[in-house]
């Protein structure tokens, strides 16, 4: 293999209900600067159709390129097809990498088309570096529970496929570039597609799990009382803001997992995070490091979450709260 | 007769890893091999399965001689029969390469129904395996498995649901079919002492790279492995925020609170 | 200034006789009268706290309006808060000296405080003065791997010094519930726990230690070797004295070599009657178990749902169990083991338990202690008002004592919820409720518990296993072990504490 043969950075563009899923547009808006470092060309892979301001909105972040495929077998998703699609596309076209948000679906069908091919797979990175003495991107995550951070790199084969997180790039539109639209056809037979979607039952939506655009939030760690839950509660209805917790609560069945902040959950970015008994493990401060202010308490005054926060408080996170509800006038 | 398979890993109880803050390497000294605990639930999965349906459940593992314990606790947990791949040039495989040997290895010894594992390892905790041994096993794929509603076995289908992020799907798929699971529908069995007796007196088989016949040494271990971890450092931290103490939590408070002005 | 009453009436009358030299002739019954004795505490003046303040540098003292609240409570907040006038986190024992050196002789209560984890108001400063925090004395000193003893500052936490152990290859034995409490505290209590139905209580592991007497007075009692014929023991005397004699600044305590495999083991029964029977003959099976544990059924599911994973198993080879025995054994390797399990399971197939389960892997091993531990956070977590009880009954008698408690909460109408060391006949034992107000909780829970400490009594038990007396238990335990006991307890608090200043108002001491 001669990676010298490989050309383009791809972004497969993720969409449901005609509109494009926030990952998609994250990635185009971060592998533009990756591109632009590498010299490459930012291809946004789509599959069916887009109302014309969804593509417009695919263009704002910098493509490129706009791969549309188009064919039988390809929707609804499955993973039988789209393996297939983008084995087939990748071996035609040749890109140097292929970005595929990290959801259940491209977490589904990102590695077993990579395995297809085969060539290497990353998961979940944080942070993409591009070395241009290598050529090859440095995936850089969290790893071991977040206790340390991992450089993985596909030094040797191509493309580099990785998997990322919603909510790890920050949606920055660079601004639209010339974009040319190249069209593909692929078909895939139906009867080989072996998952089929008997129903679907959505959650109900509950405005007080939707944690991701909240201005204020509440977020109490593993160190919460279950029966101190309510004050927290309140606190954040105070405060016009919601409720929210890390990873171990949600574990020990306190909380739904919608309301788990960090890198398996939501990535927040309030005006005011009040981080309550959180310890500040990576894989959960890679949620909130968009929040404009932090406070955390904790009390611990080792604790890594004072890192990251801009005013900290050691002590008891129940008075801390009591304390804050008394000070906003209201009863404890 | 249903013949299911379990794909198992033995971690690092990586809650109790610590770093060298010296060197930034992890020190394992001391720290307990344990099954992974998401395996654990997906053999509850299929131990259920068989419990209902009939058959017969088999554990693999690729990992060092002392994964033995993993298998022998999933013995003793329900599981009929263990293989255990080790070699030293299985060593620093990524998923692509392990599931290449757990793959080549398992159809040595049978053809498949059903294929369960772990959702992702608590070390690596890429989430790659299942995806990459479906591929393998040319296996219809399921993630996210909540309940396995139906198994017809007529159809060779199975009917599931699954937790979705915004919903749950009820599902089908084509048999062979390679399942991931969520914990909190198959917490895994304590076992009863005869059980356990069983499990640790049951033979394992095991398989190095010389014995199992046509492993291309290529796609194995460090060689068969596209991806590369060149180096690892400890977490990044910032300074520390502004450390607030005023005598009294209330003060404390009151100071944060003007601190903060127009953010509240 | 609070007018407390806490000296003989004798000593107030010769008060120019200096302290440490009153005879006293009066019959020791006569210390167990209420009202007998009379006392007056100072108020911590701004001039004190400053030279307190010096003692342990600001960053270490708390005064007035800094006081944190968690310093006026433990966690049975139903005894009621007070909060100190003054804390004091104390890193050396120079320093404990020159503070209860300066506390005495301005007649300033004293109360000492490990993690404040307890459960009989024994570390709440009931007549205010200054905490004692012992929280930054935790420093784990030095291993003698040839004596097989630790020297360690008394605010250690139990959980670090047993970690730190098993690091060494050693184990230290007593093994309580709150493994957050500090060691001091454990010694202070005499803290039983788990394995002490095969290693016995904290007291059979302290070998020496440093004491500060209310003068500021430093004493060494005990000394490294594990036989002593000489003379009265002071060691056994501070330990389980909850503060009220000494305040102890260093410990040596005895470890034992790690044992190299363990193994748990749930036995589920019908119900708890059944399972309590089993016991005896697991005690008889020669297999000299670490720990037998019991639980009820409710309190196991209450746990299952906090914590999210339902580690025991409801519903055993088709039938619902009703209450579960834990046993935890101990052998040189697997085989031993086997063999002990072996023999278990014929014992507990005989006693009527539906299965036996084998908690072999660190993971199962590590969910159902988290499960166990997680009883009282669950209580706690879901109980609006909550009191305890921490009787000790013979072995046989505690499934009649559990269902006499069970028809006594009923009548009273509250609940409760039990489990405990099976073993050794120490029953932990809430009583809680959601929908009373707190007096009348309160009034209903006396009756409950007067008629409960009652049937102890006639059962030959003991008011407290391990949680000790504080100020909560005070009145049981005079009725407990009659007035002439508790007024020798009372004597012996006065030659230690002749100014009354150490933790007032606790175990045997009258306000």
């Amino acid at each position: 293999m001669n990676k010298q043969d490989y050309r383009d950075m791809w972004v497969y563009i993720e969409h449901e209900g005609g509109a494009v899923h926030p990952v998609s547009l994250e990635l185009c808006c971060e592998i533009r600067k990756i591109a632009d470092a590498a010299g490459e060309k930012l291809c946004a892979v789509l599959v069916g159709d887009l109302p014309e301001e969804e593509l417009d909105r695919i263009r704002a972040c910098g493509v490129d390129r706009l791969l549309r495929v188009r064919g039988e077998g390809l929707l609804p998703f499955s993973v039988d097809a789209y393996t297939a699609l983008f084995t087939a596309l990748c071996e035609k076209y040749r890109p140097t990498a292929v970005f595929v948000g990290g959801t259940i679906r491209g977490r589904d069908f990102a590695p077993r088309f990579a395995c297809r091919l085969p060539t290497g797979c990353t998961s979940d990175a944080t942070e993409l570096v591009y070395d241009p003495k290598s050529g090859d991107i440095e995936f850089i995550e969290p790893a071991v529970g977040g206790k340390m951070m991992a450089v993985i790199t596909v030094p040797v084969m191509r493309p580099q496929v990785g998997t990322i997180r919603p909510g790890t790039f920050k949606y920055l539109p660079a601004g639209p570039r010339p974009c040319e639209t190249v069209e593909e056809r692929f078909d895939f037979p139906p009867e080989k597609i072996r998952t089929a979607v008997l129903g679907f039952e959505p959650e109900e939506n509950d405005e007080s799990l939707n944690i991701a655009d909240a201005p204020v939030i509440v977020c109490v760690g593993n160190a919460v009382k279950a029966d101190a839950l309510p004050k927290y509660r309140a606190l954040a209805a105070r405060l016009g803001g919601k409720l929210a917790c890390t990873r171990p609560v949600f574990d020990r069945g306190l909380l739904p997992f919608k309301l788990v902040i960090g890198q398996s959950g939501a990535v927040v970015k309030p005006r005011l995070l009040l981080s309550f008994g959180v310890s500040g493990a990576v894989n959960h401060v890679t949620g909130i490091t968009d929040s404009e202010k932090i406070v955390a308490i904790n009390k611990d005054p080792d604790a890594a979450i004072f890192h990251y926060c801009d005013y900290g408080i050691v002590g008891d996170m129940d008075e801390v709260c009591e304390a804050m509800l008394a000070q906003l006038g209201e009863k404890v | 007769m249903l013949n299911i398979l379990v794909c198992v890993k033995q971690v690092p109880d990586v809650n109790l890893v610590r770093i060298d803050p010296e060197t930034g390497s992890l020190i394992r000294k001391g720290v307990p091999a344990i099954l992974n605990p998401h395996d654990a639930n997906a053999l509850e999965a299929a131990v259920r399965l068989r419990e209902r349906c009939g058959g017969t459940v088999s554990c693999i593992t690729m990992g060092p001689d002392q994964a033995e314990e993993a298998l022998r606790e999933c013995l003793a947990a329900g599981a009929d029969r263990a293989v255990l791949l080790s070699d030293r040039a299985f060593a620093n495989a990524d998923t692509l390469a392990t599931s290449y040997v757990i793959v080549t290895a398992a159809k040595l010894l049978g053809r498949y129904d059903l294929i369960f594992c772990g959702k992702e390892s608590l070390d690596g905790a890429t989430g790659q395996m299942a995806s990459q041994l479906a591929e393998r096993f040319d296996a219809s794929q399921l993630s996210c498995v909540r309940e396995i509603l139906a198994l017809d076995e007529e159809a060779r289908t199975v009917t599931v649901t699954r937790e979705l992020e915004h919903g749950v799907e009820t599902a089908r798929a084509a048999l062979p079919c390679l399942m991931t699971v969520e914990k909190s529908g198959f917490h895994p069995r304590i076992p009863n002492l005869k059980s356990w007796k069983a499990s640790r007196k049951a033979e394992i088989l095991r398989f190095d790279s010389r014995s199992i016949p046509g492993l291309d040494p290529a796609q194995i271990g460090d060689p068969g492995s596209p991806t590369k971890v060149p180096r690892t450092y400890p977490p990044p931290v910032g300074e520390p925020g502004r450390m607030l103490s005023e005598g009294s939590v209330g003060k404390t408070v009151e100071t944060l609170f003007t601190l903060l002005g127009d953010v509240l | 200034m609070k007018k407390l009453s806490a000296r003989p009436a004798a000593a107030a009358e010769g008060a120019e006789t200096p302290a440490g030299s009153r005879i006293d002739c009066r019959p020791f019954s006569t210390y167990a009268q209420k009202g007998a004795i009379t006392i007056d505490y100072n108020k911590l003046t701004p001039a004190l706290a400053a030279q307190l303040e010096a003692v342990v540098t600001p960053a270490r003292f708390q005064y007035g309006e800094s006081v944190r609240e968690e310093y006026g409570h433990d966690e049975m907040p139903i005894y009621g808060r007070r909060l100190p006038e003054a804390v004091c986190l104390a890193e050396t024992t120079e320093e404990v000296s020159a503070i209860l050196r300066l506390c005495s002789a301005n007649r300033v209560p004293v109360t000492v405080r490990g993690a404040g984890t307890g459960l009989v108001g024994g570390c709440v400063p009931i007549c205010g003065g200054v905490v004692l925090s012992t929280a930054r004395m935790n420093r784990i000193l030095s291993y003698d791997m040839k004596n097989l003893v630790v020297h360690t500052q008394p605010g250690v936490l139990l959980c670090d010094l047993a970690a730190d152990a098993l690091a060494h290859g050693l184990m230290y034995p007593p093994d309580p519930g709150e493994k957050t409490a500090t060691v001091g505290g454990n010694v202070s209590t005499n803290a039983g726990g788990m394995r002490a139905v095969k290693y016995g209580v904290t007291r059979d592991y302290v070998l020496a230690m440093t004491v500060v007497l209310p003068s500021g007075e430093i004493m060494k009692l005990g000394k490294t070797v594990c036989k002593t014929s000489s003379g009265y023991s002071l060691l056994h005397l501070m330990i389980g004295s909850e503060g009220t004699l000494g305040v102890i600044t260093e410990l040596t305590l005895k470890l034992i070599p790690r044992p190299l495999r363990d193994v748990s083991l749930i036995l589920p029964f019908r119900n708890i009657a059944e399972a309590i029977a089993s016991v005896p003959s697991i005690k008889l099976a020669n297999l000299d178990p670490q720990s037998i544990e019991f639980m009820e059924r409710d309190i196991v599911d209450s746990s299952a749902a906090f914590t999210g994973n339902p580690v025991f198993p409801t519903v055993v080879n088709g039938r619902e169990a009703g209450a579960y025995i834990l046993v935890t054994l101990v052998g040189q390797n697997e085989e031993e083991l086997t063999l002990k399990m072996d023999r278990l399971a014929e014992v507990a197939e005989a006693a009527g338990a539906y299965d036996t389960l084998v908690v072999w892997t660190d993971s199962l091993k590590k969910d159902v202690w988290a499960a166990r531990s997680a009883f009282l956070t669950v209580i706690e977590a879901e109980t609006k008002l909550l009191d305890e009880m921490d009787v000790v009954v013979p072995v046989d008698r505690i499934a009649e004592f559990l269902v006499y408690t069970h028809d006594e909460a009923v009548a009273q109408g509250v609940y409760v919820r039990s489990f405990g060391h099976a073993g050794d006949g120490n029953l932990h034992i809430y009583c809680c409720s959601n929908d009373l107000g707190e007096d009348e909780f309160k009034r209903r829970v006396k009756k409950l518990m007067d008629a409960c400490y009652a049937k102890c009594a006639e059962f030959e038990g003991q008011v407290s296993g391990e949680h000790s007396i504080g100020h909560a238990k005070k009145e049981y335990l005079r009725r407990s072990v009659g007035d002439t006991a508790y007024g020798l307890m009372a004597a012996i608090k006065q030659v230690f504490d002749p100014e009354g200043i150490l933790n007032p108002g606790k175990v045997c001491h009258d306000l």
